[in-house]
């Protein structure tokens, strides 16, 4: 299946914390490879999030160098030598801080949308 | 290394993901080249994700150093001429302020042995006249009152050289020995316990009075000189002299004191005796060195001894000797070791240096920027990729740094080999107790002057480029465009300045060298050619008693007289210029015959008559000493014109002296002066000559009141021959060693020699400053030819449509050399400005030429402007010699 072109519209740019938590919370269901966390975050996302490999890649280095995450080289299915990520336990904990801010600021901007004006 | 390994990993990562990519799409149906293309457009730019990726690691900064380094190598080794030329440039100006820095280091910050040496003073009895040559020497009873009334030193403790030459008896021989008679709490005033056995104290509160008389403490140079270095000499006899001593102790290693000796040192106890207990100008006079207490200030100290030493002048019965003594003088112990003329001498070269090391960094920021302004296209490329300011900074920093380290390690080994070349020089004049050699604070100074040269050089050029406006660069022809003009001015500005700071070293070193040809211009009285002096210790423990004149000298000079290929000799206490020896007359009024109530104080010397054939001394007057002249004649004397001058009955006609009675030498005979020798240099040549007398040696006998002084302590044997030195010297060792054992140690050298040891320091200081001076002219001269090379290729195009427009080529050759010619005259005038208002420092150093001496100005002026030229002639010959149709051609 070719990548439909008009994607480009719908390529939100991702803020470094909130794709953070999207790996992290992929990492919840097991440990995968960086090509498996992408296309997971584009599939449960319903095609709508494609994680740039550009962000992808500095993003993991750094969760790894924060040690919310741990790495291993392993074999995939097909044989193939890929490097595999793991989530600890202080990237638990932190995926849950993320988590509730994340909230906070759904609601709080829920709010400011669901504001009627007055009527006159 | 992890991190290579860490590298590598990251780049499987990125290749597996690629690869699981393309099978995907390879599953979903498109070909493997169209999936592998289509994978890495989907990835993006994999240099720039890793590049990220790595980032998030923290070690980029490192990476980036390493990546600039790398490049910087490349770049330098693909232009091998620049590369060098600026090498040698920054060499020539890291060598000299690190010689001069060694040396200064050497001479002047050396610490003391002493414990807290900056509290040790020297105090000495002092006369509120200036101008009367007292030379300070205190007498016991004075220095006694000083002890215990003032409140101001923790402790006084006093010395004094033993007087004649000193020979110290040892497992190896006879040697000569620097002996001094000290008190006995001397070394702990200094704050220093030997390293093996004692000091001399026996008591805690000992002076002057304790002590055991015949102990001696050796110093380590001549206990492991003499003995080997043997613990066991400690509680064993050595002998002094002929006179038996007790060794009590042994100092530590690189102890001295007084602090720089000519040779080994050994300490006794002072012993004061019945002349002590006077105060009269017979009485002996020690030095005298005192520790402060801990919080007093010098100024303190002096203002209360000032204050007792009123009261002890009291003790004075003689009137005139009172006023000498009435007030003292307080030194700090270190300023006395280096004479301020050295230390004028030392800054002046350090600050001659430092010149030079400035004229190399501007030379190498201009080097560099016309590197950077041929490099345009390149930096602007990398600002258009993205390379933001600091990081373009940086990679001429790690360029500069490159440079500037190869540039100082190879200025360290110029300044060592420079150092050991001038090493007999330098030994001439300050006596260096290690040898010269480069310890830590060398090293962290080059460090810096490193650091230091590197940024400043880089960091002008470094910054313009970085700022340089992108697109111009980028555009074609960019290069040739006139966006330069501003950076023109600003090199031109630069070799400006090079002309004027390398004008004013030229100008010392001129002066130096005029200095230098006045000095040896200076009649010296007397021939030099040809004659070898031998410099005699005499140890007269051996003759006591006898007559050395007959016993000892005669026989000797026989001897050397019949050496072969030896035309003349003749014996000398000091031949002129020598400075290892003099002694000094003091006679009071009533002494003489007819000048009745006038003072005289002369240098006295003894001479053999045959030292006429050997020196061709000019007589003003009277005759020199003959055969004539024995122990039972006439007793005679010969004076000097300076001294005919002064004591003259005449004044008018100096040769009136001739005939004079004088005082008795020997017995009850009134001597007579028959001779007046012209002026003879008698220190250095700069200096004039003082008066002098002499006796002749065949008269003296052990009953003449001047025997002591003049035959039983040092005697120079002068002789005239046409051999050789090195085939002379061991006859003459021989003759020596049959007089007596101790002399075969004594020191040759010839006459010729020991005028040019007297130049002084000016010498060496002129042949440094020449070398300085000729490489600031080297730097000047290349930078110059550099700029204007460059403009002449940056302006091809422009001479060629004048060219083409029908302008002359002699027009082209003088507009570039009216260019040069513009950028000379500003600069020598600045450099003629700054060299008149230096001219203050050089002052004190010049003999026979004012400091502002217009001839040298000019000549120096006229020599930097004439070399300049000639330096903008070739490329001024290039410029007069584009072709137009090249220079017109796109490039």
């Amino acid at each position: 299946m070719m990548m439909p072109k008009e994607n480009y519209k719908n390529r939100i740019e991702l803020l470094q914390g909130t794709l953070d938590m999207l790996i992290l919370q992929t990492l919840q269901w097991g440990e995968q490879h960086g090509y498996a966390i992408s296309q997971a975050i584009r599939a449960h996302s319903g095609d709508v999030l494609q994680v740039e490999t550009g962000s992808l890649y500095p993003a993991l280095h750094r969760l790894e160098r924060q040690k919310w995450v741990k790495s291993e080289w392993k074999q995939t299915e097909s044989n193939q030598r890929a490097k595999y990520y793991r989530i600890t336990a202080a990237g638990k904990e932190q995926l849950m801080q993320n988590r509730n801010r994340w909230e906070q600021m759904v609601a709080a901007i829920g709010g400011v949308l669901a504001t009627v004006p007055d009527a006159e | 290394m992890r991190w290579l390994q860490k590298k590598s990993e990251l780049d499987a990562e990125i290749e597996a993901h690629m690869r699981m990519a393309e099978a995907e799409r390879v599953e979903c149906g498109e070909s493997p080249e169209q999936a592998r293309r289509e994978a890495e457009r989907e990835f993006g730019n994999v240099a720039l994700v890793k590049d990220v990726a790595r980032e998030a690691w923290g070690w980029m900064w490192l990476e980036r150093l390493v990546q600039d380094l790398k490049y910087a190598l490349r770049q330098l080794r693909k232009s091998p001429t620049f590369a060098s030329t600026v090498i040698a440039t920054l060499a020539l100006g890291i060598a000299a302020p690190t010689a001069m820095f060694t040396i200064v280091d050497r001479v002047m910050l050396r610490p003391l042995p002493y414990k807290d040496a900056g509290r040790l003073v020297e105090i000495k009895d002092w006369s509120s006249d200036v101008s009367t040559h007292y030379f300070g020497h205190t007498p016991y009873l004075d220095l006694e009152e000083w002890r215990r009334w003032s409140k101001s030193f923790e402790s006084i403790s006093f010395y004094t050289q033993a007087n004649g030459r000193n020979f110290l008896e040892g497992k190896t021989g006879t040697e000569i020995i620097n002996f001094y008679n000290v008190s006995t709490n001397l070394f702990s005033v200094l704050g220093v316990v030997p390293q093996l056995g004692r000091d001399f104290r026996s008591e805690k509160d000992g002076f002057a009075k304790s002590g055991d008389a015949s102990s001696i403490v050796l110093s380590d140079t001549a206990w492991r000189l003499m003995f080997g270095g043997d613990p066991s000499i400690l509680g064993k006899s050595v002998k002094v002299n002929g006179v038996p001593y007790v060794v009590v102790g042994i100092m530590p290693r690189g102890f001295a004191f007084p602090f720089q000796p000519k040779a080994p040192q050994v300490w006794t106890i002072v012993q004061l005796g019945d002349k002590d207990s006077g105060r009269t100008d017979a009485t002996p006079g020690y030095e005298v060195i005192g520790r402060l207490k801990k919080g007093v200030s010098q100024a303190q100290a002096t203002a209360e001894l000032k204050a007792l030493q009123v009261q002890v002048a009291k003790g004075y019965a003689d009137a005139e000797v009172r006023e000498q003594r009435s007030t003292i003088w307080m030194n700090p112990y270190s300023d006395s070791l280096v004479d301020s003329d050295m230390q004028r001498a030392l800054m002046m070269l350090l600050a001659a240096s430092a010149l030079l090391w400035l004229i190399a960094c501007v030379n190498t920021t201009n080097l560099l920027l016309a590197r950077a302004s041929a490099r345009q296209r390149e930096i602007a490329v990398r600002g258009a990729l993205g390379a933001g300011h600091w990081r373009i900074v940086q990679q001429f920093v790690v360029e500069g740094l490159l440079l500037s380290t190869g540039g100082s390690l190879i200025g360290l080994g110029m300044a060592l080999l420079s150092i050991k070349l001038f090493a007999y020089g330098i030994k001439q004049h300050m006596v260096m107790p290690v040898p010269i050699a480069p310890d830590i604070r060398i090293m962290l100074l080059l460090l810096v002057l490193t650091i230091i040269t590197a940024l400043l050089s880089s960091i002008w050029p470094a910054w313009m480029a970085a700022h340089a406006p992108v697109e111009p660069a980028l555009k074609q022809g960019g290069l040739q465009s006139g966006s330069a003009q501003k950076q023109h001015r600003l090199r031109g500005l630069l070799v400006v300045v090079e002309i004027a700071l390398s004008l004013t070293l030229l100008v010392g070193c001129g002066l130096l060298l005029r200095t230098i040809y006045a000095l040896r211009h200076v009649p010296l009285g007397f021939r030099t050619d040809h004659i070898v002096v031998a410099n005699l210790q005499i140890p007269s423990y051996k003759f006591k008693g006898e007559n050395m004149t007959s016993n000892l000298y005669l026989p000797l000079l026989e001897r050397v007289k019949h050496l072969p290929g030896v035309q003349a000799a003749g014996l000398m206490s000091e031949v002129p210029l020598g400075n290892t020896f003099n002694v000094i007359l003091n006679l009071n009024g009533d002494t003489t015959g007819k000048n009745a109530g006038k003072d005289i104080s002369a240098q006295l010397n003894a001479g053999s008559p045959g030292l006429q054939k050997v020196f061709g001394f000019k007589m003003l007057a009277g005759r020199f000493f003959n055969e004539e002249d024995t122990p039972t004649s006439q007793p005679v004397l010969i004076v000097n014109r300076a001294f005919a001058k002064l004591y003259s009955p005449d004044q008018q006609d100096m040769s009136k002296v001739v005939g004079m009675d004088f005082w008795h030498i020997s017995g009850d005979k009134r001597t007579k002066i028959i001779g007046v020798l012209d002026d003879m240099h008698q220190k250095t040549i700069a200096d004039a000559s003082m008066p002098e007398v002499e006796a002749s040696i065949t008269q003296l006998t052990p009953g003449s009141g001047v025997y002591q002084p003049l035959e039983t302590i040092a005697m120079d044997i002068a002789l005239r021959t046409n051999r050789d030195l090195q085939s002379i010297i061991p006859e003459l060792r021989e003759v020596l060693r049959q007089a007596d054992p101790a002399l075969a140690g004594s020191n040759f050298t010839t006459m010729d020699q020991v005028v040019e040891d007297s130049y002084g320091s000016q010498q060496l200081a002129a042949h440094l400053l020449e070398i300085f001076g000729g490489s600031a002219l080297l730097l000047c001269v290349a930078g110059l030819y550099g700029l204007l090379a460059y403009i002449v290729s940056q302006r091809t195009r422009e001479l060629g449509v004048r060219l083409a427009l029908g302008a002359q080529r002699c027009n082209l050759l003088w507009m570039v050399m009216r260019q040069a010619g513009v950028l000379l005259l500003i600069g020598v005038f600045i450099g003629l400005a700054l060299a008149i208002a230096s001219g203050r420092l050089v002052r004190s150093y010049l003999y026979g030429v004012e400091a502002h001496d217009a001839w040298t100005l000019g000549c120096v002026a006229a020599t930097l402007f004439v070399v300049g030229m000639a330096a903008a002639y070739l490329p001024a010959r290039r410029a007069a010699n584009v072709d137009p149709m090249e220079a017109l051609r796109a490039e």
